[in-house]
């Protein structure tokens, strides 16, 4: 009974809420492109990890993002260029049974909590607002760089998040919603001022897929652990620290990334394909409508790495000393050495095997895990009507007729009331 | 409140309104007419409340409306149009001294025909010169003097000395080059109104001189010596102007506009850090101060108008490069190659990022001089060609540059338990930061060769202790100026069509204060521009641009915090649609009441009459 009333609530919230959503964002369809030139070169990378769930049974959302963190950290990107933003503290949680430590696996090899975890946003401090103050650089004047993305036209970012989410919306503290509109908007902002070059949008949620649906900024790549209308499941469950401890999506995006090095030449495409509908239990959906390149040729060190474009210093500026050392010698450089990331030499470094032993068994998942807010299915009705009925131009005909029409009624029902 | 919805709840039913009209007894019919004046108390009653309604609703109008400071969006528009149609350019004065050739003899040629030949060239040789933060393109002002030294002519409106009065010098006694700039500067320092016109002398010399020398001064100047035809001469003029002093010897594409590392603020942090990759083999410092001192403060001083620059060092531990390295028996040394160079940076060892000082959007720029372990010294970089490296470093575009830095013996001292501390000599510090200097041009976008090898032969770059000659700084200012001002203007698009899109939001006085000083600035910058003051408009154009970034990523500007207009009515509708429709309902029914009560009244009126 009680369920049921939470049911529908829930259900009247989300309504509420996507009306007013759908109200608010009507003005901000206008489309804005900069006119930037393609021929930016790719100069570094950046990663924002986020993390949004609360509280101790969504351990496994935490551990997702460190692993990624972590992975990210070990194909070169430097703790400056990442946002890490983790909603909870599990390895200070009192019902941590290995405290100070976050494993993603039930064998324990690998404690990702480790040394030199720098975390930037922490605990309340993972809001929406600051999310999006993040992505869109608007900070207050004291907020240090280091919790700042401060990438440029030249930079590829990596945004991964994790969470429960639902349709068109990721819950972030269990309180707040990032909607599919307020990300779109962002990016289409991040673009307009050029603060990336390209971005990859990682997510792990249920019905992932449905948070790309507005965006529409070109150099946009975006992958979600599940189509619209599927959850996305926990993958096992560690008996010694009591909740599952990763999410299937990250889990063989991990095994994927461990055979890797940064020296590697793996495309992003091998890595799509590398998912496993039968193992996830759903269907990872990637979005590349916005993204020129082919996935066949982009190495993924190009997002969850940093292969750092460099050029060769050919001469020093030898006229500061002339007076010191005689008169100039005169020497010719007029070939430039480019070394482009595309030309990576693959090389047997120590393969670093950390992760080789993720052996827990494929099919044993707890219910658990499941995505609480994946299941309101009768919210489908609403968004295919809002989907299918509404295109963007006859949305602002909906709604001054909606409210003309409101007007009779009123008056009618005034009029019966006298 | 209560008062008026009560108001239309207790509706008193229209026939006990009047107790005045049963007293009458000549009335006939009840039903069509009255013997009394309708009472108007109700119908001002409800009147009121409605007026009270209608006028209260410019205040609640007013209290609910949100504070916008006005942007000047029409400004915006014509300066974004205007930048996009009339690219900036500055005005350049070109000036070239022919000293012993006589055109008027050997080809009939006076000093204009030589003036348009030489633009001409300078056309063919700078097709693209319409390029924003160029000169003027098309028309070049080029003057001309010719001194034949028994004649002398020069092109109207020229300012030169003719005949030049330092011309006789040069053959008298063999002076440096860095003497003959300065000489040169000298001479020709007052030519062209503020000395910011460009010129180049051509001497020419004896068959028996011996190769032609021509070299670019460190000012604004070139000169060449030797023997060379009336042709040659005016070609290499013009190459001089076109190439050099217009693109500073870039290849017109090197400098590109994403090749800006200046901050939106306008500043640049430059970090310089020495790197220590294995203490235990040994400890290499440096007198930072010293280089910061007599190097570093005269470039940064020369850069100014371009960025404002700050300076911090550090010295690190326990550095290892994340890269590969093998012995060479041939070079007797470690190499590694360029291609590995993309790994050579370790990012997870190296805490390169210490500035803190460093505001939110400074640039930082890393310097870092990697001193290898006894294990891989010395450390040498190899080209794809085969041949090593002579600056042993490279730069990561809008990162900085590393140079590996050997010491002079790669012998570690095995006896001591201490750690072996060193400092770097002043001789390889200077020639390190040679390197380093070399780097931040790089990153800058120019190059450091000291020749250039054109189409018409070599030219001798001369450089400056400034680190950057004037010609090259005047380049550098007219991109940048460009940069900002271009920058500056689709951030003010950008501004503009988020605040339009956005009508409930909140716009502080700030903003649109930044916004009207950025517009300002900018003009200035396009006024500077145009007349050629580089520094004024270079620093102009920086203003503009951050304080245009400071408007545009003010922190209030937060689409999530905002609701449209729909929010609003769907907000207040649920207080006052209910109430203020029975207002008007009750209004219009005690009107509708009055006028029938009234009718009836004078119907009763009319009948009286006729009885009467």
């Amino acid at each position: 009974m009680e369920f049921c009333f939470l049911r529908i609530l829930k259900l009247t919230m989300k309504v509420l809420v996507m009306l007013l959503l759908f109200l608010g964002n009507i003005k901000n369809s206008t489309a804005y492109f900069s006119s930037s030139s393609e021929a930016t070169m790719h100069t570094n990378n950046w990663a924002v990890l986020v993390c949004t769930s609360r509280f101790w049974f969504n351990y496994r959302h935490m551990a997702n993002t460190l692993s990624l963190y972590r992975t990210v950290k070990r194909l070169g990107i430097p703790d400056e260029r990442i946002i890490l933003m983790l909603a909870d503290d599990m390895a200070c949680n009192a019902r941590n049974k290995y405290p100070a430590q976050v494993f993603n696996n039930e064998n324990h090899r690998l404690n990702l909590y480790g040394d030199n975890v720098e975390v930037d946003y922490r605990g309340y401090e993972v809001t929406v607002e600051n999310f999006l103050r993040v992505l869109t650089g608007r900070h207050e004047t004291a907020v240090p760089r280091s919790k700042r993305l401060l990438s440029d036209e030249g930079s590829h970012i990596l945004l991964y998040m994790t969470g429960h989410g639902g349709d068109e919306f990721l819950k972030f503290q269990d309180s707040e919603e990032l909607q599919s509109h307020d990300l779109a908007d962002a990016v289409k902002q991040m673009k307009e001022k050029g603060r990336f070059k390209e971005l990859l949008i990682m997510v792990d949620t249920c019905q992932a897929s449905t948070l790309f649906s507005q965006l529409q900024s070109p150099g946009v790549l975006a992958i979600g652990s599940s189509m619209k209308g599927e959850n996305s499941y926990s993958h096992h469950l560690d008996s010694d620290v009591g909740v599952s401890v990763v999410d299937r999506f990250t889990f063989y995006t991990l095994a994927f990334f461990e055979r890797l090095n940064i020296y590697d030449n793996a495309s992003l495409s091998s890595l799509f394909n590398s998912y496993n509908p039968n193992l996830l239990m759903s269907t990872a959906y990637y979005r590349r409508d916005l993204y020129q390149r082919h996935l066949e040729e982009v190495p993924v060190t190009n997002f969850f790495g940093s292969v750092m474009e460099t050029i060769h210093t050919d001469s020093a500026y030898t006229s500061l000393t002339n007076k010191n050392f005689g008169g100039a010698k005169t020497k010719t450089f007029l070939g430039q050495s480019f070394s482009s990331s595309d030309i990576n030499s693959v090389r047997n470094s120590d393969d670093e095997d950390q992760f080789n032993n993720l052996t827990a068994e494929e099919d044993q998942h707890d219910e658990a895990g499941q995505c609480i807010f994946c299941a309101m299915d009768s919210g489908h009705l609403w968004s295919f009507i809002l989907g299918n009925v509404i295109t963007h131009e006859s949305v602002d005909f909906f709604v001054c007729y909606g409210l003309v029409l409101m007007l009779p009624l009123l008056v009618f029902s005034t009029w019966l009331s006298l | 409140m209560e008062e008026i919805s009560n108001f239309p709840l207790n509706p008193e039913p229209p026939e006990e309104e009047s107790p005045q009209s049963q007293m009458h007894e000549s009335t006939p019919d009840r039903k069509t007419m009255r013997t009394t004046k309708p009472g108007i108390k109700r119908l001002i009653l409800s009147l009121t409340v409605l007026f009270s309604f209608i006028i209260g609703f410019p205040f609640l109008w007013k209290s609910i409306e949100i504070y916008r400071a006005p942007l000047p969006f029409d400004r915006i528009e014509s300066f974004s149009s205007q930048l996009e149609s009339d690219p900036l350019h500055f005005p350049c004065r070109f000036q070239a001294i022919f000293v012993g050739f006589d055109f008027s003899a050997s080809r009939g040629l006076g000093p204009n025909d030589v003036a348009a030949a030489i633009t001409r060239k300078m056309s063919q040789l700078n097709p693209n010169s319409s390029r924003c933060g160029n000169c003027i393109g098309g028309d070049y002002d080029v003057s001309v003097v010719i001194d034949s030294g028994s004649s002398c002519a020069q092109t109207e409106g020229s300012e030169a000395k003719c005949p030049l009065k330092c011309g006789e010098v040069v053959f008298g006694g063999k002076l440096s080059d860095e003497d003959f700039d300065e000489m040169l500067k000298r001479c020709l320092g007052n030519v062209g109104g503020g000395g910011k016109g460009y010129s180049v002398v051509v001497f020419n010399g004896d068959k028996e001189e011996g190769e032609v020398r021509a070299v670019v001064g460190k000012y604004r100047h070139a000169w060449v010596l030797g023997h060379v035809s009336e042709d040659e001469a005016v070609s290499r003029t013009a190459e001089i102007f076109a190439r050099v002093f217009m693109n500073a010897g870039s290849e017109g594409n090197s400098i590109r506009s994403e090749f800006m590392p200046v901050g939106a603020d306008g500043r640049i942090v430059l970090s310089f850090s020495l790197l220590n990759a294995e203490p235990q083999d040994w400890i290499y410092d440096w007198s930072f101060h010293e280089i910061d001192k007599t190097l570093l403060h005269p470039v940064i001083q020369a850069l100014q108008p371009i960025a404002n620059i700050t300076v911090e060092s550090q010295v690190l531990y326990y550095t290892p490069k994340s890269s590969f390295s093998y012995w060479d028996d041939i070079h007797g040394s470690h190499i590694f190659s360029t291609k590995d160079l993309p790994f050579f940076l370790n990012s997870n060892e190296w805490h390169l990022d210490t500035s803190v000082a460093a505001g939110g959007r400074s640039k930082v720029l890393q310097l870092v001089v990697y001193i290898p372990s006894a294990k891989e010294c010395p450390l040498q970089l190899e080209l794809p060609n085969g041949d090593l490296s002579k600056t042993n470093g490279f730069i990561s575009p809008m990162w900085g540059g590393v140079v590996v830095w050997n010491p002079e013996s790669c012998v570690k001292d095995l006896e001591s338990k201490d750690p072996d501390r060193r400092v770097i000599s002043p001789q390889n510090l200077q020639k390190l930061f040679e390197v380093l200097m070399g780097q931040l041009r790089q990153l800058l976008g120019l190059k450091s060769d000291n020749l250039y090898v054109g189409q018409s032969g070599a030219y001798i770059l001369l450089g400056s202790e400034r680190g950057f000659t004037e010609w090259e700084l005047d380049v550098l200012s007219g991109k940048h100026v460009c940069f900002n001002l271009h920058s500056c203007a689709t951030t003010l698009g950008s501004l503009s069509r988020l605040v339009q899109s956005l009508p409930r939001m909140i716009i502080i006085d700030e903003i649109g204060k930044q916004v009207k000083f950025s517009l300002e600035a900018a003009k200035f910058a396009q006024s500077y521009a145009s007349t050629g003051i580089y520094n004024a408009s270079a620093v102009s154009s920086r203003q503009a641009r951050s304080l245009v970034e400071d408007a545009f990523f003010h922190p209030s500007i937060m689409s999530i915090s905002y609701y449209s207009f729909e929010h609003c009515f769907a907000i207040y509708s649920p207080f006052f649609l209910p109430v203020t429709m029975h207002v008007i309902l009750a209004a219009l029914r005690e009107w509708k009441r009055y006028k029938q009560e009234n009718r009836k009244y004078l119907a009763w009126k009319a009948k009286e009459r006729i009885v009467s």
